[in-house]
Order: structure tokens, then C-alpha cells, then sequence
């Protein structure tokens, strides 16, 4: 039980990684695989400030969130400049000066020895130390999120992304400020990756570079696109299948060392796939199914 | 201090070579095919199962891992790339792809050799050989000659024959070569060839010069295509540029910080280069559209 639980919370944190992705890379078509790195600084910031100043999630959260958004629009300045094929590199290097100086910055992040004894959550007198309640207060921040990015999603403002991904001259000639539109859903990828860093961080209670590396970025940019860019239902979906996958090989009796290699075989093949056959991922499948069982009721 | 330089003057013809490989394919395909980085890792694995498991002789061996990593890189483009092109994939499509590749064949090699550091042996360690107070290697002088050679070689095939001249003509614009009848698509094929020659020399001559693991061809791929970029693209004497300052950085980080600093400081040249210097040494554009 409490080892569906934790399946349970880890599909709530990819959930929430792959969605707020979806923003800069579905919407804007802003591929990013530096994401990775914004869900590490948010779990940095969040473990350093419960360590050495004994914050809560409370205080902690919206300084993370911060740091991201400082981050990010630094990022931004940088990486905008490039477009398409330019831009992924360009995070990418991103991506290793963030791990690099999260493995090797000894004084404050303690470099691969990482930080430990990060205080569980607590509001009101209530520990969040069991599963349940910490899975019940991950759902309500998944809720949120989903809540939000759906509202941006169909706002007029996710409609000018929507056309920057289609065509950025196009949008431009319309009177659209694309270079700010960028570093705005740049920014709210990232800020919004700061709340599972910092979830992360609170529910694992100790952690070290290697889940922020650029395996773990390519993992989540492969959430989205076998989700399907622009499809919050789809991430959804794809982090479902993507963490409960992998589980299934551990049933089947495969060790360890192997099942590790197998999860990322298997999510590498996804991707190769999705993008020869050129589909729009999990959920544009899904919403078929759904009208096709509609219309046959 | 001579130690210092003679290790710059060494990396850089190697990363001249990486970015000579990457390039090669880079120009007329025109995205970035990240799988290449296991071309270079399993032409050393090949390496070290030929000469160290099998113990066939050294030259047999190298040969046969060449041959294997070559087989590599056509079949990444003709059982993926080529029917992606085929049905006219978005730009962005190949790259992806080609990490999802990459991300496949790298953990197939971690399976069948294991996680752990591997080393190809060749006879006994020696000091090597001492120029002008610098301690230099047999491998690192069979590295520079090679690097050099085949640098030499590839501008050569590329100016002069017609086989190079239309892979040139590819680079510029391929739907006017299908146009004049030259195969675009055999001339890829050709490109992923001598490309992937190219980078399983590399990874080989990088195993036996250090040591190997299932991820060292991603970064070594990543040096190349920051010196290919840093140097602009499309030019020669760029490459060159692009590859003596990335080696440059990273031996003076080494020196003067500290070496677990090298990748940080590739990476940050890389940006550096993005923001003040976008079209590189060479000042060809990189930008799709200019409004």
C-alpha cells in the first residue's frame, strides 16, 4: 500500500513537471531541456532554507518559486536569442552549468553528497509525514496547477503562445511582442517547476544532484511529448504511464540495475517513435476515444 | 607550462576531429543528430571487445569496431532519418528523435558491457615520449597525426572530388540538387558514413588514451558541436577556432580552478558566444528567419 502510495506521488510530481513544460514547450514550442534544472534549484532552494533556517513549506515554497522566476528570466535573456534546434543546445548547456554547479559548489548545495534531514511538511499543528496526507496535499497543489494552466491555456494570452508556436512572424506582424511573450511562459515553466522541487524536496528529505541531471530533463520533455504538446490531460497521462511502466518490470522480476536502463529504453523508444510517426501523443488519443464513445452513446 | 600548452595544442586536435565528424553530418541534414555521440561510444566498446575479450590482434580489432560504429550511424539514418524526411517531419522532429535514439543504443551499451569503467589495454604504460620538457604519449602523437591527417583529407574531399563538391551542394540547398539530379539522399548517407568514420576514430583513440564509460561519447559530441558552433558554421578555419578555444578554456580551468569546473566553463563559452557572438567566429547567420 504505502508503495502505491509513493507510485501515487511521484505520478502527481511528474504530472506536475511535464505540465508546467507543457507551457514553454507545447504552447510556445519553446523546447526546453534545461527543466530539470529549474525542479532542482526549487528543491535546492527548499532544502537549504529548511536545513539551515528550519523554514516550512509555507515560506519555503514561494522563496523557491522566486528563485526560479530570477533564474529564469536570466536564462531567458540568454537562451531567446536562439530559435529552434539552437535553443535546445542552448539549454542544454544551460542545463550542465545548473548540475555542475549543484554537484560542485561544496559550500552551499554540499556537492554529490547532497543535503539531508529536510523536515517533513507541517500546517496547523498537522504533520504531512504519512503518505496519504502528503499524496492528498500534492493533489491539491496538482489541482491548482491544472486549474491555472487550463485558464492560461484558453486565455487570450495562451492563444498569442499558441500562435507564436505556429508562426512567430505571423504573430509579430499582428502587433504581438513575441520576444516578451516568450520570457513570460519561459518564466511560468519555471516557476511553476519550483512547487514539485520543493515538494520533492519535503517528501524525499534528502537529495543530491543526480535527479536533476539532463537524463532527467530529457525524461520529462518525453512526458510532454508523448502526452502531447499543448495537452494538460495528455501529460497527465503520460506521466501515469511513464512512472507505472517501469513498475510493471519489477513485477516481471527484473533486477535493479537492469530495470534502470530498461525505464529509460523504453521511454527512448517512445520518443523515437512518437516523432517518426509524427502523432500528437496520449492525449489527442484519448479525446478521440472519449468522442468516439460519445457519439456511439 | 609547457605541459600546458602541449596538452591545449593536443585537445584541440582532437576536438577538431569531433567537430570535423559532427559536421560533416551536420551540414547537409541540418539538424542536430545526438545519437552520433554512441557512434563514438560503441566504436570504443567494439574496440575493447575485439582486442581486450576476444583477443584478436590489435589492427583486426580497430578495424572491425570501425566498420561496426560506421553501421551504427548509416542505420540511424536509414531506418529513421530517412523516412522522418521522407514524410517531411518538422525540423525539430530529428533532434528529438535522435535523443530518444541516443538514449536507446546508450543503454543497450550499458547493458551488455555494464556501468562500470572499462579500459583498453595495450601493452604496458609508458611515460611517453618527452618534447621540448612536455611528457607526450604514443597515443596522443598517433591522435594529433590523425586529426590532422584526416582534417587535411576531409577539406581536400570536400573541395576537390565530386562525391565532396555535391555534398557541399546538398549544404546549400538539396531540393535544387534532387532538381539537377544529383540523390540528396544517397549524399546523406555518404555524409552519416564518412561522419561516423570519423567519430569512431575519436571514441577509440579517446578509450585508449583514458578510460571508458556507457555516457563519455555525449560529452565529447558536446565539445565538438560547441567548438562547431563557437567557431560558425561553414567555415574551416572557424572550426579550427572554435576547437583551439573551447580546449583553451577547459585546460586553463583544469589548471587554474579546478577540472570538475571543465564542463561548466565549455558551456558557459558556449553561452557567452550566444549572446555577444551569435554567428560565431566564421559570422555565417544561424538564425532560421531575420525579420
Amino acid at each position: 500500500m504505502e508503495y502505491i502510495l509513493h507510485l501515487f506521488i511521484f505520478i502527481v510530481f511528474y504530472t506536475l513537471l511535464a505540465q508546467s513544460l507543457n507551457v514553454s514547450a507545447g504552447l510556445t514550442g519553446l523546447i526546453s531541456l534545461a527543466h530539470a534544472g529549474f525542479y532542482g534549484i526549487g528543491a535546492y532552494t527548499t532544502a537549504i532554507l529548511s536545513q539551515q533556517f528550519h523554514f516550512p513549506l509555507w515560506i519555503n515554497l514561494p522563496i523557491a518559486m522566486v528563485v526560479c522566476l530570477f533564474v529564469s528570466l536570466v536564462v531567458s535573456l540568454i537562451a531567446l536569442r536562439t530559435v529552434n534546434d539552437y535553443f535546445i543546445i542552448c539549454t542544454l548547456g544551460i542545463q550542465v552549468v545548473i548540475f555542475s554547479l549543484m554537484n560542485n559548489w561544496m559550500g552551499l548545495t554540499k556537492g554529490p553528497l547532497g543535503i539531508s534531514g529536510i523536515a517533513s511538511v507541517s500546517l496547523f499543528g498537522i504533520t504531512f509525514d504519512h503518505k496519504i496526507s502528503f499524496l492528498l496535499l500534492s493533489l491539491l497543489f496538482m489541482v491548482i496547477v491544472w486549474y491555472a494552466l487550463n485558464n492560461l491555456f484558453n486565455s487570450a494570452f495562451g492563444k498569442t503562445l499558441l500562435a507564436i508556436s505556429e508562426d512567430e512572424i505571423y504573430a509579430e506582424s499582428i502587433g504581438k511582442n513575441v520576444y516578451q511573450s516568450k520570457v513570460v511562459s519561459f518564466a511560468i515553466s519555471a516557476v511553476v517547476a519550483a512547487i514539485p522541487g520543493a515538494l520533492y524536496a519535503h517528501y524525499i528529505s534528502y537529495i543530491d544532484p543526480s535527479s536533476f541531471t539532463v537524463t532527467e530533463s530529457i525524461f520529462i520533455l518525453s512526458i510532454v511529448i508523448i502526452g502531447g504538446m499543448g495537452n494538460l490531460t495528455g501529460s497527465f497521462l503520460a506521466s501515469t504511464l511513464m512512472v507505472v511502466l517501469p513498475e510493471i518490470l519489477r513485477f516481471v522480476g527484473t533486477p535493479n540495475n537492469i530495470a534502470a536502463n530498461v525505464r529509460q529504453m523504453i521511454y527512448g523508444a517512445i520518443l523515437v517513435l512518437v516523432m517518426m510517426s509524427g502523432s500528437k501523443g496520449l492525449g489527442q488519443f484519448f479525446t478521440k476515444m472519449k468522442s468516439r464513445i460519445i457519439s456511439s452513446n | 607550462m609547457t605541459q600546458l600548452i602541449a596538452n591545449i595544442f593536443i585537445t584541440t586536435l582532437f576536438y577538431l576531429l569531433l567537430a570535423n565528424s559532427f559536421s560533416l553530418i551536420y551540414y547537409p541534414t541540418k539538424f542536430f543528430h545526438i545519437a552520433h555521440a554512441v557512434v563514438i561510444t560503441s566504436a570504443a566498446y567494439l574496440t575493447f571487445l575485439f582486442a581486450n575479450q576476444l583477443s584478436l590482434p590489435f589492427a583486426v580489432a580497430v578495424s572491425a569496431a570501425i566498420v561496426g560504429a560506421v553501421c551504427i550511424g548509416l542505420l540511424c539514418e536509414i531506418l529513421f532519418y530517412r523516412p522522418m524526411r521522407k514524410r517531411n517531419a518538422p525540423a525539430l522532429a530529428y533532434l528529438i528523435a535522435s535523443i530518444g535514439l541516443y538514449t536507446v543504443l546508450q543503454n543497450c551499451i550499458s547493458l551488455l558491457f555494464g556501468d562500470d569503467m572499462k579500459i583498453i589495454r595495450t601493452g604496458q604504460v609508458t611515460v611517453g615520449h618527452e618534447i621540448f620538457g612536455a611528457y607526450i604519449s604514443t597515443i596522443q602523437i598517433t591522435t594529433m597525426l590523425v586529426s590532422v591527417l584526416l582534417f587535411i583529407g576531409i577539406n581536400l574531399f570536400l573541395q576537390f572530388t565530386s562525391v565532396g563538391k555535391s555534398v557541399r551542394a546538398v549544404s546549400s540547398n538539396p531540393n535544387l540538387c534532387d532538381i539537377y539530379g544529383i540523390n540528396s539522399s544517397r549524399i546523406i548517407l555518404i555524409a552519416f558514413g564518412i561522419g561516423s568514420a570519423l567519430a569512431a576514430l575519436a571514441g577509440i583513440l579517446s578509450a585508449m588514451d583514458t578510460n571508458l564509460t556507457p555516457t563519455f561519447g555525449f560529452n565529447l559530441l558536446l565539445y565538438g558541436v560547441v567548438a562547431m558552433i563557437v567557431g560558425g558554421l561553414g567555415s574551416t578555419r572557424g572550426l579550427v577556432a572554435g576547437a583551439l578555444l573551447v580546449a583553451t578554456a577547459q585546460h586553463l580551468a583544469a589548471y587554474y580552478i579546478d577540472t570538475k569546473w571543465m564542463n561548466g566553463v565549455t558551456y558557459i563559452i558556449l553561452i557567452l558566444f550566444l549572446i555577444w557572438k551569435p554567428l560565431g567566429f566564421s559570422g555565417v547567420r544561424l538564425r532560421k528567419v531575420e525579420i
